[in-house]
């Protein structure tokens, strides 16, 4: 019964040439400083939401510098054209240095926010630069807590994610400003309040045009019902006013949209039909922080949704096999846990496509270095546990999972390829 | 991917902002400069007219043209703003979403639970309180065994073991059964430690009292004992592992272990394994819907993962038997069979390879052995 090495090795031969598709990948350095490359091209959020708040800002600054500088010339022009007194030059030519130096304050200003963000930029290439095989054990904590920093934002829990990124050190990594500013928004939102949201979109104006959103038409809708719910005859004046000034311009690409909403004027805010009532219902001012999340995400790059979910979902459906379900599951495997069971139900199984062995007694791997033996009785443990086991009790093994005893010289090696 | 290339495409923002910022900087100062000598040469009651000297200014900035000077500076800015995110596009994972089911929605509480035990077994007691009072869930049901443990560990920290050994006492049913050597782990500290401060005789005392119970471990408790000869000098001993702090980290490590094991909980965080799985998983999940954009691929109501990826042997919690014939998943009602020869393969590749038991051999697909069908038998891994 014995199989002499050379049968063996002649054996995986006739393998691979029967089943070319098996790669089996050997965890050598070099896969696994692959592997390394790899998941560190999954942090494409990391490097674009500082850049795009960084990009915003040079524009920003850049536009009011141009306006101002372009003013100045222009009143020089008109100073020069017109027929003034001396006296009156000379005063306006001073406040136009008043107003110069006013500006190189403002641009020195400028120039410092601008740095901080171009460091921080900086501090998340660096970091990315950091990870190596022999830390990456310590870079996947930080990664751990960036990821659960990014979720608490995305739920507004604002204080732990702000202790939580003090007290690890890693709030140049983490984007605490970014979501303060959407904070406010939705926060205003929430009290249907439109007017943050409108100044938000007037500030991207030109990116939110890009992208082709119509957050702005929502905005504009949501207040024309408010206007008509509040049904006296000055609000409805002043909704066929809003509507000419702030939807007529929208006619062009949502006329639908637009003829749906206008026509509430006609159906009242107590109207029964389904159509419209649903126009008038609080839920959409749900709708319209939902939307302004997708719009604040796009717009700086963020994945739609919190990245804990995204990991949590592809890790979850690695790690579930049918046995994490069974009911004497190794506590060491997450899916043994009530709550990641729950998590994990309506996810895919992972797939394998060759064997791998653990040995039942020691929790090893059962492969050449610990080849795997069997008992009498079909139950297979690893070579290593089974000679602890026989060297304790003169040779003997029981079977610990159905108490079958045998003699260690009673064992067959099992070859799994 | 490259890092080097987004270096460089950023330190080409960086440059040309710090450009635009200093030709901005430069005109600003120019048109201060020359309002101010207009203006000096004004209040010196020159002979020139005040009209002329502004003719000559608005002149001058016509030819200048420092709004143009300006856009031009913008441009170049530009070019760079807009290169930088296509250069962090074409190097990572624009959207690592594309591997995600939207359809799955998560609990909240769920997460939320997770998260603050993620906090506790970590030690993070302040942040896990801050999270549960911010989330307003309810109090985790873990947090008084966790801080019991970090009591614990932070006293082992400060050499005091005494907290350790009460827990391992009281438990030491428990740990005998799971096979643990952890009291002993303790208790060799323990002596190590009286040994070092004290005289011998207490030493010795201590280990008829706490030692001699544990016979089974023979070579550990020789050890131990023999080192007393190098008394205070075991650096030159053959017992210099004894000095070793890797002897309070291995204890410090099997406390936890055990401990969170009698909780029911991993060793390690069950979260922390999930991310790092997680973030194994999402390149291959990625690189695969990539290659199979143009196939029509329901990601979302996939049974099981389109592709296989290699999880660390830590991860590898359970034995799975793949038929190296059929690639197919052993089963209850397809489980792995043993040759006669030692190789495996599971029953239906057997029942196929024997035309259904109406052959009562055949040749096994790896070596040369005619198998007979009625010493196949079952195993259980």
């Amino acid at each position: 019964m014995e199989i002499d090495p050379v049968t063996n090795g002649n054996a995986d031969a006739v393998m691979t040439e029967s089943a070319p598709t098996i790669t089996p990948s050997p965890p050598v350095p070099s896969s696994r400083l692959s592997q390394l490359t790899e998941s560190l091209k999954l942090e494409h959020q990391l490097l674009r939401v500082p850049f795009e708040h960084y990009r915003k800002t040079i524009r920003a600054n850049h536009r009011c510098f141009e306006k101002e500088v372009s003013s100045v010339v222009s009143t020089v022009g008109d100073l020069a054209d017109n027929d003034w007194s001396k006296d009156v030059t000379v005063s306006r030519l001073t406040s136009l240095v008043s107003r110069l130096q006013g500006l190189k304050r403002k641009l020195e200003e400028g120039s410092n926010v601008e740095n901080l963000q171009a460091q921080r930029c900086r501090a998340r290439i660096d970091h990315l630069d950091s990870a190596d095989v022999k830390n990456i054990t310590e870079w996947n904590n930080t990664k751990l807590k960036r990821i659960l920093v990014d979720y608490m934002l995305r739920m507004s829990y604002f204080e732990t994610a702000s202790k939580l990124s003090e007290s690890t050190n890693i709030s140049d990594l983490v984007d605490i400003d970014i979501f303060r500013e959407a904070k406010k928004v939705i926060d205003a939102l929430k009290n249907r309040d439109v007017a943050s949201a409108l100044a938000w979109c007037a500030e991207n104006k030109t990116r939110l045009k890009k992208s082709k959103s119509k957050f702005e038409f929502q905005l504009r809708l949501q207040e024309f019902i408010e206007l008509v719910r509040a049904d006296t005859a000055e609000s409805y004046k002043q909704a066929i006013l809003y509507a000419r000034k702030h939807l007529a311009p929208w006619g062009a690409t949502h006329m639908n949209e637009l003829q749906h909403v206008v026509a509430t004027l006609a159906f009242k805010s107590t109207t029964e039909c389904t159509k419209y009532k649903i126009l008038f219902e609080i839920r959409q001012w749900d709708v319209l922080v939902h939307q302004f999340k997708q719009e604040f995400c796009k717009l700086y790059g963020m994945t739609m949704e919190p990245l804990l979910n995204i990991y949590l979902q592809a890790g979850l459906s690695a790690l579930k096999t049918p046995y994490g379900f069974e009911e004497g599951c190794t506590k060491e495997d997450p899916l043994s846990q009530e709550s990641f069971r729950k998590l994990a139900r309506p996810l895919p199984y992972s797939k394998q496509d060759h064997s791998k062995l653990v040995c039942y007694i020691s929790k090893e791997p059962m492969d050449t270095d610990n080849p795997p033996q069997v008992l009498p009785n079909g139950y297979v443990y690893s070579t290593k546990a089974l000679k602890e086991m026989a060297e304790k009790n003169g040779g003997n093994i029981t079977c610990p999972r159905t108490g079958f005893v045998c003699n260690y010289t009673d064992l067959v090696k099992a070859y799994v390829s | 991917m490259d890092l080097k290339s987004i270096k460089d495409a950023f330190d080409r923002v960086a440059n040309k902002q710090k450009l635009s910022y200093s030709k901005t900087h430069e005109i600003v100062q120019m048109l201060s400069q020359e309002i101010d000598k207009a203006l000096s040469i004004l209040q010196e009651a020159s002979p020139f007219d005040h009209r002329s000297i502004l003719a000559d200014v608005k002149k001058m900035f016509t030819e200048i043209s420092p709004v143009n000077q300006l856009e031009a500076a913008e441009k170049e800015l530009n070019v760079a703003l807009t290169k930088y995110p296509k250069v962090l596009e074409k190097q990572l994972n624009t959207d690592i979403s594309k591997a995600y089911r939207n359809n799955v929605e998560f609990d909240t509480h769920i997460v939320n639970q997770i998260i603050a035990n993620f906090f506790y077994r970590q030690g993070m007691f302040d942040i896990g309180d801050c999270f549960v009072a911010e989330t307003g869930e309810s109090e985790c049901s873990t947090r008084k065994s966790f801080k019991e443990m970090y009591q614990i560990l932070e006293a082992m920290k400060g050499r005091d073991l005494e907290p350790a050994l009460n827990w391992a006492v009281s438990n030491s049913d428990k740990l005998k059964q799971v096979r643990s050597d952890l009291e002993l782990k303790l208790r060799s500290l323990h002596f190590l430690e009286i040994a070092e401060g004290k005289n011998s005789q207490e030493a010795i005392n201590y280990a008829r009292k706490h030692i001699a119970v544990f016979a089974d471990s023979l070579p550990e408790t020789q050890k131990l004992v023999c080192s007393l000869l190098w008394n205070k000098n075991l650096v030159k001993s053959p017992y210099s592992e004894f000095l070793s702090p890797a002897l309070w980290d291995n204890a410090v490590k099997e406390l936890t272990r055990q401990y969170c094991n009698l909780l029911g909980e991993s060793s390690e965080s069950p979260l922390s394994i999930t991310i790092t799985a997680g973030t194994q998983t999402l390149p291959v999940l990625l690189k695969y819907i990539n290659v199979m954009a143009n196939k029509k691929l329901d990601l979302q109501n996939m049974e099981q993962l389109p592709v296989a990826v290699a999880l660390p042997k830590e991860y590898q919690f359970h034995s799975v038997f793949v038929c190296p014939v059929s690639k197919e998943q052993s089963s209850d009602d397809n489980p792995p069979m043993m040759m006669s020869c030692g190789h495996v393969l599971c029953k239906q590749t057997i029942n196929r390879m024997s035309k259904n038991g109406s052959k009562s051999s055949f040749k096994c697909p790896y070596c040369p052995t005619d198998v007979d069908i009625s010493r196949c038998r079952q195993l259980h891994f």
